[in-house]
């Protein structure tokens, strides 16, 4: 039913068929077959014209599988391109199970694009939630078992909101539709919606599953999810919810709280983690500002993101598969060693930056100038804090600590890396740097109908970009030696997770515990001998009621029997004696009675 | 080593040449600030020459200082923190 006689191939087919069928296939020659999906999707969304394709039926409820527009249209797009960048990089992983699980988690994502109700929506939600906690557990280790569970009790529970959510909506209004909610008429049940979204798009202080369980993936795996669950919720919440205040605010707190993380920390994938947090908050900060320039900022921050973070995420994926650690202070001096890895990490690290020639210029820029523009300077000024916060971290620490600084290491082991990563990290960075000189390329799919076009190539924005990032070098240049990154653990909101899990294990254990061992004593004494009692009595009726009733009746009617054979003797006289006792006795009775 | 290693490894080695290119750089930023302003002045003060320098760079300091000096003595814990307490 998702393939239409229309023509429209949703691109979930592709991805689920292979999933389906891998773990079938004998040989090598089946990690071709992982290029097929993305191909397929790619040509899709490029050829399908917009429009409603692939109703469903399912529990009475008419699910539409393909809901076609601009919206949807340019986020699948990029879930496509990255889908098959993804997969390039993953070419050499030899555990059918890796692929089939992101087969499983991207299937999911391009599920949840294409939904046009609730109930659709969620199905493909829970995929990918499923499928992004193998890609954690299939790392294989300890820590990334411990995590995999805590990301998939936490995703559970952001479920259970979206869940709860659209059955009080359907409760309310008889329908799963899922359209634009107007943010002066919000309910309950939106809200509950709301906050199910905000779970996947990390929102502060909802956000911390995100940098306990990146890092914990495999070197592959993180690549997928950093792309896809929380621009996804990108792109529910931009859908759902464009205009809600409370986003505008939430997403600006997540920018600035994200820089901030990662300044302080210290393995590689949790400081580009933190960074999501930030630069999905510039996303969810133009979707609650709600004009067409920051809600189409949002749009096209989005997919510069999701091609340069998985960038980045490829660039320390090697170091992770080459040098078995990503933690800064076990790293540097390895440029010599790792050139091409670095220098293709420092396009993403200069894309994420907003520095021109890259296409984080072009995106991040259309959405605070939106900001500026719709007169909200404060939160303006804050993302402009969190350009700098990102410089910082991203575009000068990871790869200062991690290649440059401490003396030329030659002694490191280093596993050499597979062609085919090399390959997936150089087409993202041509799209990085293509789309950075020609903003066309993206901005021709943008979404909302704007008064004015945004032309970031201007000589003023050129000039403030490097002035902006010129002088946060300057910082790190002053305090390289107070930034250094230290093996810490920092702090973060999963604290009070872990507080509120360890509670519950604490409530479990002990006074739960306590009233369980009161109840079976109590039990014991009162409920046991009161059964035995019970017993007791009814072993007694049994004797002396049941019994003597039945048996008594049994025995009368014995006696009866005895009885009247010992009457039918056979004797006539004894016979005429007991008939006229008989009618003697008749005849008083009737006499008596009458 | 690759030609691009020892080409990297060569520049590790001239890291005075080019801090001075780079402050170079940043005072000619500056001086082209004098005469480029903003189209449209978006916060006051950017309409002044060198403000988004001073942005950068006291933001930058700021956070460093703040984040490394003040908060995460107070957040951090051990590296194996949560493996222990778990």
């Amino acid at each position: 039913m998702i393939a239409t006689t229309s023509g429209f191939i949703h691109p979930t087919v592709g991805f689920y068929a292979l999933a389906l069928a891998l773990p079938f296939l004998p040989g090598k020659a089946w990690k071709w077959l992982l290029l097929l999906p993305p191909l397929v999707a790619i040509w899709s969304v490029m050829t399908i014209e917009p429009g409603m394709y692939g109703q469903a039926s399912w529990l009475g409820q008419t699910l539409l599988l393909g809901r076609v527009d601009k919206l949807s249209l340019i986020f699948a797009q990029v879930f496509a391109v990255m889908s098959l960048i993804g997969m390039v990089y993953a070419l050499h992983v030899d555990d059918k199970l890796q692929h089939i699980m992101a087969c499983v988690y991207v299937g999911g994502a391009f599920g949840c694009t294409f939904a046009g109700d609730f109930l659709t929506l969620f199905i493909f939600w829970e995929f990918m939630s499923i499928g992004s906690t193998f890609l954690i557990w299939l790392a294989r280790n300890e820590r990334s078992t411990k995590a995999g569970f805590r990301y998939f009790l936490y995703h559970t529970i952001g479920g259970l909101f979206l869940l709860i959510g659209l059955l009080m909506r359907y409760k309310a209004v008889g329908n799963f539709t899922f359209d634009h909610v107007m943010p002066t008429q919000m309910m309950p049940y939106d809200w509950m919606i709301l906050l199910g979204f905000c779970v996947n798009a990390a929102v502060v202080p909802l956000h911390a599953w995100l940098p306990d369980a990146y890092p914990e993936g495999t070197v592959t795996g993180s690549v997928f999810m950093c792309a896809f669950t929380t621009k996804t919720a990108v792109y529910v919440l931009l859908r759902g919810f464009h205009g809600v205040e409370v986003l505008a605010i939430a997403g600006t707190v997540m920018c600035v709280y994200g820089v901030l993380y990662a300044c302080i920390e210290n393995n590689a994938r949790r400081i580009l983690s933190y960074h999501i947090v930030s630069q999905v908050g510039y996303m969810v900060a133009g979707i609650g500002i709600g004009t067409a320039m920051t809600m189409n900022g949002a749009v096209a921050h989005a997919y510069a993101h999701i091609l340069y973070k998985g960038l980045l995420f490829m660039g320390t994926g090697c170091l992770l598969y080459a040098a078995g650690t990503t933690k800064l202070d076990k790293l540097g001096g390895l440029v010599h060693r790792l050139p091409w890895v670095m220098a293709l990490y420092m396009v993403a690290a200069l894309s994420i930056s907003g520095m021109p020639l890259f296409n984080g210029f072009i995106s991040k820029t259309m959405t605070i100038t939106g900001a500026a523009e719709a007169h909200r300077t404060w939160l303006a000024i804050c993302m402009e804090i969190a350009a700098v916060g990102t410089f910082l971290s991203v575009g000068i620490k990871l790869p200062y600590f991690a290649f440059w600084a401490k003396p030329a290491n030659n002694t490191m082991e280093l596993k050499p890396i597979p062609v085919n990563m090399y390959v997936g990290m150089a087409m993202g960075a041509v799209l990085c740097i293509a789309q950075g000189l020609y903003p066309d390329m993206l901005y021709r799919y943008l979404p909302f109908e704007m008064e004015h076009m945004y032309h970031p190539w201007t000589v003023w924005h050129v000039l403030q970009a490097l002035l902006l990032l010129g002088f946060s070098g300057l910082a790190f240049y002053i305090t390289r030696d107070i930034i250094t990154p230290h093996a810490k653990t920092n702090l973060d909101f999963d604290f009070f997770y872990r507080l509120i899990g360890r509670g519950v294990l604490a409530l479990v254990s002990k006074p739960l515990a306590w009233i369980d061992d009161r109840w079976t004593e109590a039990y014991r004494v009162a409920g046991l001998g009161g059964l035995l009692t019970l017993a007791r009595g009814t072993v007694w009726f049994d004797t002396k009621g049941i019994d003597t009733v039945v048996d008594g009746s049994a025995y009368t009617v014995q006696n009866v029997g005895v009885l009247g054979a010992k009457v039918q003797s056979g004797r006539l006289q004894e016979y005429l004696g007991l008939a006229a006792a008989l009618a003697l006795g008749i005849f008083a009775l009737v006499w008596y009675l009458a | 080593m690759s030609l691009f290693g020892m080409l990297l490894n060569w520049l590790r080695s001239k890291t005075g040449l080019l801090a001075g290119l780079f402050f170079l750089g940043l005072l000619g930023l500056v001086g082209a600030n004098v005469f480029i302003r903003p189209h449209e002045v978006e916060f006051v003060y950017d309409a002044y020459p060198g403000f988004w320098a001073v942005f950068g760079l006291v933001g930058g300091l700021a956070m460093v200082i703040i984040m490394k000096k003040i908060v995460q003595p107070m957040i951090s814990r051990g590296d194996d923190y949560y493996d222990r307490n778990n």
